[in-house]
């Protein structure tokens, strides 16, 4: 059993606090990404998970343990390090072998353990080699073995695949997914690109500025964003957000308004200043009462990437299928589906104001 | 014509390798000349008899081996005792964040600010009143205030390519924090270990003002004062010991370079941490 607790935990650095009050709490078993911009606080999260950084305030547990003082080696607990931080001096089979030694598991134990590491990974072939003289893929694959071979209640890992190209990456992503679901470790997965957070991770972290911001489900992440930095950050292209102003049923945006379910907001939202959001998929053009200009058509070969000017907001962009005749300069109408649009507060947190927001989202 | 540049380039760097090594030649050449062919004008290139009757003498009627002992262990300990505090004084300026960090760090350079003449009728009282003017100790301590900021400089710069997420795999891999320094760091930090070693026992081993200064027993004497004032007077200068003296003293030194060259231009690992 290894779930782990981070309760009111802050980490204060000299001239900064890399985490505020973060409280998160991850199941036995469950695969789950700390997404965020880089210096969010994910790795520091980790980190301290791992023991290499210690909490100024506040408690982790892993498996209900309290370990905030607990050395690194001491959890049970491994870690796979974005520079892979292999062992230079050592054979692909020593590092391996490395975590095992430590732990005075005897040497014939040891080899057995290291070639069953490398066959699931199919390192065989490696095993005598040093890292320098391996490829990225390979050396992130030994980095893997290495943290695999002593069978830890938890996996951290610190954005392992972001020094693979693209096409290992993906290969790599379903690999990782593979991975987990044989062995039913506990698994963090600290990453700043959401496509691997979306796809692999049970539920994702969002953190930003040391704040943990939503903790959810994809799905949920994606489709119900807890304020404007979520709706912001998930998603490419990324939300249109529009600044207005609500008045009853209605959101007025430069001038022009548009209709809004009042009963899907909680009711003790006022009128007044307030933030439109709409994914690009949701915006059906030709068919709604905003006018707007088409600027720009991006065709991905799939699908195309529509980009309009409506006055007094920032441009808009709009999915539109592969084989829809746009052109450049053409006036349209465009509206949004009434059900998966999103208000935000424009002050403060900019929290979402959608009632959907209350069930299964922040701790 | 590049035959002929070429020749003319292998001429000319003959010429500068003759011209350097002229002297060392001219002292293995003369430690091995009887006394009566050293003035001989013309001189002999290659002594007419060979003999290594300076160097018996040298051993076996002179303090050198006492000298010479004093400069081993004085240069060795000098090391041992600077390439420690180096390492793991740069351990902590690289690994750790603390105030003043950075101060300390310059302020340590701040000894060769001072020429050392000056630091040294200072640092002469010192050993003075602590008692330990006469000594070895007090030449191993002397070397090492100005062995020692080159030496941590030199193996911090060594330190800082150590990538700490090594030192942070290791300690998750079950290290304690020794432990990985002695697992993962120190193999990596070698050849700056080793070159700090060479650059330290090079400057005990031919040290000569400290010693002149800080000692005056032949029983703590080190070679260079040593041979000095055994064979050089106000009168006479007893050129064949001397020679053979000096051919002595740079044996140790060529025999650690010959076998420390390699650790010195090859410098394993490297490359295995990516980003």
């Amino acid at each position: 059993m290894a779930d782990i607790e981070l309760r009111n935990v802050r980490k204060a650095f000299i001239n900064f606090v890399a985490l505020e009050d973060l409280n998160l709490r991850i199941e036995d078993g469950e695969f789950v990404a700390l997404l965020g911009p880089s210096g969010c606080g994910k790795s520091t999260t980790l980190r301290m998970l791992a023991g290499l950084e210690f909490p100024t305030d506040g408690e982790i547990r892993i498996g209900g343990k309290v370990v905030n003082d607990v050395a690194p080696g001491k959890r049970d607990i491994a870690m796979v390090f974005q520079s892979y931080a292999l062992y230079p001096h050592m054979t692909v089979a020593q590092n391996i072998a490395y975590p095992l030694k430590k732990r005075g598991v005897d040497k014939a134990e040891r080899d057995r353990k290291v070639e069953r590491a490398a066959a699931l990974l199919h390192l065989e072939p490696l095993l005598s080699r040093k890292p320098k003289q391996l490829s990225g893929g390979q050396q992130q694959r030994v980095a893997l073995g290495r943290a695999l071979v002593r069978e830890p209640e938890v996996f951290l890992l610190d954005e392992p695949l972001s020094n693979l190209d693209a096409k290992l990456r993906s290969y790599m992503r379903i690999e990782l997914i593979e991975l987990h679901r044989q062995l039913g470790k506990t698994m963090v997965y600290v990453t700043h690109d959401q496509l691997e957070a979306m796809t692999m991770a049970h539920r994702i972290a969002v953190m930003n500025g040391g704040k943990l911001q939503q903790f959810d489900t994809p799905d949920a992440i994606y489709n119900r964003p807890a304020n404007l930095f979520v709706a912001d950050f998930i998603g490419t292209p990324s939300m249109n957000l529009m600044e207005g102003s609500l008045s009853g049923s209605n959101f007025t945006v430069g001038g022009q308004s548009v209709t809004i379910d009042r009963s899907r907001l909680k009711p003790e939202t006022t009128d007044g200043a307030a933030v439109l959001g709409v994914r690009p998929e949701d915006i059906m053009l030709g068919d709604g009462t905003i006018d707007a200009v088409v600027e720009l058509v991006e065709n991905t070969g799939h699908e195309k990437i529509v980009a309009l000017a409506v006055k007094g907001c920032d441009r808009i962009l709009a999915r539109a299928p592969s084989g829809s005749a746009i052109t450049v300069g053409e006036a349209v109408k465009i509206g949004f589906d009434q059900t998966k649009t999103h208000l935000f507060e424009k002050d403060g947190e900019g929290r979402r104001l959608n009632l959907d927001q209350d069930h299964n989202s922040l701790p | 014509m590049p035959l002929l540049r070429k020749a003319a380039l292998s001429l000319f760097v003959w010429i500068v390798v003759l011209l350097v090594s002229f002297p060392l030649i001219w002292m293995v050449i003369t430690s091995v000349k009887p006394q009566t062919e050293l003035f001989r004008i013309p001189p002999t290139w290659l002594p007419e008899t060979v003999t290594f009757e300076h160097y018996w003498t040298l051993l076996s009627e002179t303090p050198f081996l006492l000298y010479f002992r004093n400069s081993v262990i004085l240069s060795t300990a000098t090391t041992i005792f600077v390439v420690a505090l180096a390492t793991l004084g740069a351990y902590s300026l690289v690994r750790f964040r603390y105030r003043g960090r950075e101060t300390l760090a310059m302020l340590v350079l701040f000894t060769y600010l001072l020429p050392s003449v000056v630091l040294i009728i200072p640092l002469y009282l010192m050993m003075v009143s602590l008692g330990l003017s006469n000594t070895l100790i007090s030449l191993v301590l002397a070397y090492t205030t100005f062995a020692l900021p080159y030496a941590l400089w030199l193996m911090r710069s060594f330190m800082e390519g150590v990538p700490p997420d090594l030192e942070a795999a290791a300690m998750v891999d079950g290290a304690s924090r020794m432990g990985a320094f002695r697992d993962i760091i120190f193999p990596q930090l070698l050849p700056g270990i080793i070159s700090t070693a060479l650059f330290t026992f090079i400057l005990a081993w031919n040290e000569y003002l400290y010693a002149l200064v800080l000692v005056n027993s032949d029983s703590s004497r080190p070679l260079t004062t040593g041979v000095m004032s055994m064979l050089i007077s106000a009168f006479n200068i007893e050129w064949s010991l001397l020679m053979a003296a000096s051919v002595m003293m740079s044996v140790p030194l060529i025999i650690i370079f010959a076998f420390l060259q390699s650790y010195l231009t090859s410098g394993f690992g490297g490359g295995a941490v990516k980003g």
